[in-house]
């Protein structure tokens, strides 16, 4: 179909207009990293639309930062109605009173209904702190939400011990509503070239930050998680073929490698990596097994683990009874293939 | 110099199981342990008293029904704890939590150096330690590795991206430990058979104190309310990917991806 007749129609409407000041509304507060808007604060706004349009309120988003006026289109973009600019070299980097003073002065004029932030080190620092000085009700690390809308109150899920059942929350009578949502949990909107608008500049008064940047911590060490406790773990077997692969693969997720007893039999590894019953038993979050066949003791070792991705060339290994994801192939032509698509996602070695 | 540690605990995870097909929560063995954040701010008020010389008091970050995290935390080396209880205090949240522990910081006479873990291992909310910043109007670092007093000031280690950075805050301040930063040590022996005795100086050390006398009932009230639970659902195992390598490289990148939340 020829498309140019859509854009024609979507080009005529989309000029975003707000309302006046101190009209509730749901507002988000934007993460910029590397110059850019954070995923997490686009699907925050995302799932602002979503609570608006059933509350019958405008989406707002909060940019804080130096020289971040271009972005302030893709938050409109994004879904949000009205946009707040704070630009100013003091917020280059986000230190906690600089931005607090900011977002506290404008949210006691707006007196918003919902506060939105992504679960990152800044919005917990941020929410946390505005929802006690404005006496908000915070919700951490929110994985779903729903709406209550007799009382209108959002209702947020998190998640306990990692993700074995999530907990609904609610906080029914104070205003605002502070939320933190985490990153990933929520679908990522759809962003529509043909909205645009222009932001609220707001007055930035400048504040000393309180804590102070002293420089690289030069010989800090983080403490070595022992194999039973590690969140993220890479074994191999047997079929792994190229064990160096199988190394930068778990560099590349910053996890810990380990190994059935073939592995160990092979020299690969030390006897204190060897997953199985009558080794480590092991609990983590994710647990990618590289040709491992998968015995009974193996298989056993690895039963708390939340997702096991086996790859392994056997179609009748045992390791695919037990896995969450099966790869039945070679694994030294789908390894080099993952290693470099892991890199590309995990730039950042830590979880 | 006095410092205050604020602890927790939670049930042992390796003793609960949870069926998503019917709905329900299985609590096996009834096991409860100091929340593995807060073990590292106990510990890290430890290694500040040891460097710096200082009162540790240990405050519970939550309604206790008794008091053994306090009981342990007297035992590896605080030179004080209180057990908080009364009235309409159970069901407090943090934000009640904050009241009560800012009025509780008052009646010590004030602080310089509040520790407290970065997040709890069951709900995973991180907001006491800011809100109490807050509430006592001083500077906070939240998720640090490493924690030392020097010159009124206190200087932690935190992770920026890839990189480790020391950053600094005048005291008073709030101090948020991540799990599994420091490892904490060891009770002592005997204090830990005296204190659960009750026998000598160290058990004095255990005070009561009525949540009634820090707040009023109104300022008891939680913030938050529970809704109800929810269960992912049942996980299907043994689902294959097929196609070429790049096809299950791709499938299983976007998996990876997912699950470890980026």
């Amino acid at each position: 179909m020829d498309a140019s007749y859509l854009d024609l129609l979507m080009a005529q409407q989309e000029e975003v207009t707000e309302e006046a000041a101190g009209g509730g509304g749901v507002w988000v507060v934007a993460d910029v990293v590397d110059g850019s808007i954070a995923a997490v604060t686009l699907e925050a706004i995302g799932t602002a639309r979503n609570l608006a349009d059933s509350l019958g309120a405008y989406v707002y988003g909060v940019l804080l930062g130096e020289d971040v006026a271009d972005l302030a289109q893709t938050l409109y973009q994004a879904g949000a109605d009205g946009v707040r600019l704070a630009d100013d070299a003091s917020l280059a980097q986000f230190a906690l009173k600089p931005y607090l003073e900011v977002l506290s002065d404008l949210f006691d004029e707006e007196q918003p209904e919902v506060v939105m932030f992504g679960a990152t080190a800044q919005g917990q620092e941020l929410a946390s702190r505005l929802a006690q000085r404005m006496g908000g009700g915070l919700i951490e690390r929110v994985t779903a939400v729903s709406l209550d809308e007799a009382t209108r109150t959002v209702q947020g899920a998190i998640s306990i011990y990692g993700g074995e059942y999530f907990e609904i929350l609610a906080c029914p009578e104070a205003r605002p509503q502070f939320l933190t949502v985490e990153p990933g949990a929520f679908p990522a909107p759809f962003i529509d070239d043909y909205r645009k608008g222009e932001p609220t500049v707001l007055d930035v008064e400048v504040v000393e930050p309180e804590v102070r940047v002293v420089g690289p911590a030069g010989e800090f060490e983080p403490p070595q998680v022992p194999l039973a406790q590690a969140p993220v773990i890479v074994a191999a077997g047997r079929q792994a073929g190229d064990f160096d692969t199988v190394k930068q693969l778990a560099a590349a997720l910053g996890a810990q490698v380990a190994g059935d007893r073939g592995a160990w039999g092979a020299g690969w590894i030390g006897p204190e990596q060897i997953v199985d019953v009558r080794g480590v038993e092991v609990t983590p979050g994710v647990y990618v097994a590289v040709g491992i066949r998968g015995d009974t003791f193996h298989n056993a070792a690895i039963e708390g683990a939340r997702f096991i991705l086996a790859i392994h060339p056997d179609s009748d290994a045992p390791i695919f009874r037990i896995a969450d994801l099966c790869l039945e192939a070679d694994s030294k032509e789908v390894l080099p293939a993952l290693l470099e698509r892991v890199s590309v996602f995990f730039r950042c070695p830590t979880l | 110099m006095r410092i205050i540690v604020i602890l927790g605990r939670v049930l042992d995870p390796s003793g609960i199981a949870v069926n998503r097909r019917v709905g329900r929560i299985f609590i096996n063995r009834e096991e409860y342990v100091l929340q593995p954040a807060d073990r590292c701010a106990l510990e890290a008020a430890l290694q500040v008293k040891d460097a710096a010389g200082a009162e540790v008091v240990a405050l519970p970050r939550g309604p206790l029904p008794d008091d053994d995290v306090l009981r342990q935390a007297l035992a590896t080396g605080a030179d004080r704890a209180i057990y908080l209880a009364g009235d309409g205090f159970k069901g407090a949240d943090d934000g009640v939590m904050v009241r009560v522990l800012a009025a509780a910081v008052e009646r010590l006479g004030g602080t310089d150096l509040v520790l407290t873990g970065a997040t709890t291992m069951d709900t995973g909310q991180g907001q006491l330690g800011p809100r109490l910043a807050e509430a006592l109007g001083c500077p906070q670092i939240i998720n640090a590795w490493q924690v030392s007093v020097t010159d009124g000031k206190v200087r932690a280690v935190l992770q920026q991206a890839a990189d480790y950075v020391a950053v600094e805050a005048g005291l008073p301040a709030v101090v948020t430990m991540l799990p599994g930063a420091l490892r904490l040590r060891y009770p002592d022996g005997v204090r830990l058979v005296n204190v659960y005795k009750g026998v000598g100086e160290i058990a004095e050390a255990l005070e009561r104190w009525d949540v009634a006398d820090l707040v009023d009932a109104d300022g008891l009230r939680p913030l938050l309310e529970r809704r109800g639970r929810d269960f992912p659902p049942e996980r299907e195992r043994g689902s294959r990917v097929t196609g070429t390598p790049q096809d299950m490289a791709q499938a299983a990148a976007n998996a990876l991806q997912q699950r470890m939340g980026r």
